[in-house]
């Protein structure tokens, strides 16, 4: 509860803080607007156009279903990859001989590329929604998977054996020592994870479904319609955005403060 | 009760007074730099002002200008920056460069009446032409930019920045007489547009100073226990986001990509602003907190609403916008660094009471009054006058609220 609050009462600075960053996105946009220029509406569209375009888009009930979609898979797949990677990763930590034997796993989950994970599930699962969510659960999971085994690894023996002397009933032991310094680990790997997700996501539609707003870049490409093609990346830059430096840095930030 | 008895220490901005030179029967409103020129500013300001109030509603003709308004810019940018800038260093320079010698007496009279020529010159242009003009008014710059050498010669070059910013200001005024003496193709109008980005630029910087002093002087007096530090990074982004936007204005003045810039200079503007946002302590209640935070919000509407304009496709209103830079954030920089270093260097406490809170006020009003004309063009008459009196106003409750201050000896009894 302290800590809701704290995070609430700490949001209103934090949000004013962003004003550098809106500037440097504005500037962008303003080089963005440049190449508009430079290279005509065919090949990169006004900002403004864009934007216009994007609000259009988003009065009209077909492309809000494709969104829906999208996240339904990306939901799908992140709360898989969540539950999943949290607890193995957790459980793993626990383990030195589990943790040693998982590295290697996970570095071979990590290193294969996503691209080659979406032919393989394309063979697996044929074209639809189970592709699209197992590709961003393989995607996703090792980022979680080691955040939480590190998490669990990293916990401080001495802090372990105070709890121990001072005899504190579990719930204690678990909510102020263990709870706070896991989570600290866990919750940074779970929004990097979410980023991972978004992203593979659109990837795996474009390649693999008729539907989501991955498929309806697809159809823009192929139409060369560049301006829709440019809203649609607006849209996913812009949700995970907000998502991630509005909803859940606020929180991170927070979190990450527990780890010293 | 703690706090009360601190009261009576000596103030913070007093250690450069050591070296006060030793020039015998210096009046009190030659003592130091900032005196003479806020005796006179003030006043001029008022009449000024009120005059190009009458001009603008149609109330008054001035029939020796054929150029009325690019004269009127010129004016109210670089007659108004010289005397800042002359009350600013000749204040500041002491204070960031201990062992550097005030300038006082009999040599800040001559200084001071140089500027009174400039002005002289200027008003009576049509007689007396643009080469004299333009001798009086870059001579009192020049004289300025060697005044402030120490900063740019400065090893570490801690405050450098001021200088070579008044170098550039320096060329575009004399680009800017070389335009009207016929000698450049330029556009005045193109130059002085500039100007006003290489001033904004100089009074960020220079607030950047007043800021760290003005708002630390303040909490030690009010006993809060932290720090302000004024960050260099977020007053670099909005010098380097201003400085694009001036340019990209002098070449592109109707494109989008400047829209967008503006937004981003405004935005910029107003990341400045999180520096009053300390880590312990609450500030953002003190009033000076709040005056000195409206100058940047005053200029980050200005430049946001001017990028608004260029991509809404309406280009005529920039010219209003633009007036929350001018009227608004400039003249309230400048009203702001006239009542602090009124208090505090006429050894008193920065004090906020109801005359300040009305000044800073009114200025916030004439410059909504001003800077919104588009959204009231059926008064617009009305607005540019009143706008203009209200404008005027703060600086006749400065000259009574100061002036007794400026004419006296500091009150610490400390020279200077």
């Amino acid at each position: 509860m302290k800590f809701a609050l704290k995070i609430l009462k700490d949001f209103p600075s934090y949000l004013w803080s962003g004003w550098g960053a809106v500037a440097s996105i504005l500037l962008f946009i303003a080089l963005w607007d440049v190449g508009n220029q430079v290279y005509g509406d065919l090949v990169l569209p006004s900002p403004l156009e864009t934007f216009k375009t994007l609000v259009l888009m988003l009065h009209d009930d077909a492309v809000i279903a494709e969104i829906e979609t999208t996240l339904y898979r990306a939901s799908m797949g992140f709360g898989f990859s969540l539950i999943l990677g949290s607890a193995l990763g957790l459980l793993a930590g626990f383990f030195a001989t589990a943790s040693m034997m998982s590295r290697p796993i996970v570095t071979i989950l990590v290193g294969m590329p996503p691209i080659a994970w979406i032919v393989l599930a394309m063979i697996w699962f044929g074209m639809g929604d189970e592709t699209v969510i197992f590709t961003v659960i393989v995607a996703s999971f090792p980022i979680i998977f080691v955040g939480a085994l590190q998490g669990t690894r990293t916990l401080d023996g001495e802090l372990k054996e105070m709890a121990e002397s001072f005899n504190f009933p579990w719930h204690m032991r678990f909510f102020d020592v263990y709870f706070p310094h896991i989570f600290s680990y866990v919750f940074p790997a779970w929004v990097s994870g979410l980023g991972m997700a978004w992203k593979i996501v659109i990837m795996a539609e474009l390649l693999a479904t008729s539907n989501g707003i991955g498929a309806s870049l697809a159809v823009a490409r192929s139409q060369l319609d560049t301006p829709t093609a440019l809203s649609i990346v607006v849209i996913m830059i812009a949700s995970l955005m907000f998502i991630e430096y509005i909803i859940l840095e606020p929180i991170k930030r927070e979190v990450e403060l527990w780890r010293d | 009760m703690k706090h009360e008895e601190e009261k009576p220490q000596i103030l913070h901005a007093t250690n450069h007074y050591l070296y006060y030179p030793d020039e015998e029967g210096v009046p009190s409103y030659l003592a130091y730099g900032f005196r003479p020129i806020f005796l006179l500013l003030a006043p001029y300001l008022v009449i000024s002002m009120i005059l190009w109030g009458f001009v603008w509603s149609g109330v008054l003709n001035i029939p020796f200008m054929d150029n009325i308004l690019i004269w009127h810019v010129y004016e109210m940018l670089f007659g108004i920056l010289t005397a800042g800038i002359l009350a600013f260093l000749t204040t500041g320079l002491p204070e960031l460069f201990p062992g550097f010698v005030p300038l006082i007496g009999k040599k800040l009279r001559n200084v001071v009446i140089l500027w009174v020529l400039g002005r002289v010159s200027f008003w009576f242009i049509d007689v007396t032409g643009v080469y004299v003009a333009a001798f009086f008014n870059l001579a009192m710059l020049g004289y300025l930019i060697w005044f402030a050498r120490p900063a740019v010669l400065d090893k570490l070059q801690r405050h450098a920045s001021l200088g070579y910013t008044m170098v550039a200001i320096f060329i575009i005024e004399a680009w800017f007489f070389a335009a009207m003496a016929g000698l450049a193709q330029t556009d005045p109008m193109d130059i002085l547009k500039l100007a006003l980005g290489s001033h904004i630029i100089l009074i960020l910087l220079a607030l950047r100073r007043v800021n760290m002093e003005a708002v630390n002087e303040l909490m030690e007096d009010k006993g809060i226990d932290d720090v302000y530090v004024s960050r260099p990074p977020l007053t670099n982004l909005a010098v380097f986001t201003i400085g694009l936007f001036s340019i990209v204005e002098f070449l592109y003045p109707a494109n989008s990509a400047l829209g967008w810039l503006g937004l981003a200079a405004g935005a910029s503007v107003l990341a400045i602003t999180n520096d009053y946002i300390l880590k312990d302590k609450f500030i953002l209640n003190q009033p000076y907190v709040i005056y000195l935070s409206l100058i940047y919000v005053l200029i980050a509407a200005g430049y946001a609403l001017m990028g608004w304009a260029i991509l809404d496709n309406k280009i005529e209103n920039v010219s209003h916008f633009r007036h929350f830079i001018t009227s608004g954030g400039y003249g309230l920089a400048y009203l702001m660094v006239m009542i602090i270093i009124g208090w505090i260097h006429t050894g008193r406490h920065l004090t906020s009471n109801i005359y300040t809170h009305l000044m800073v006020g009114l200025i916030v009003i004439a410059t909504l009054m001003r800077g919104l004309i588009p959204f009231f063009e059926q008064h617009a008459q009305t607005l540019y006058l009143l706008s203009s009196i209200i404008w005027a106003v703060p600086f006749i409750i400065y000259a009574k609220v100061f002036f007794g201050f400026l004419m006296a000896p500091r009150a610490d009894g400390i020279k200077g």
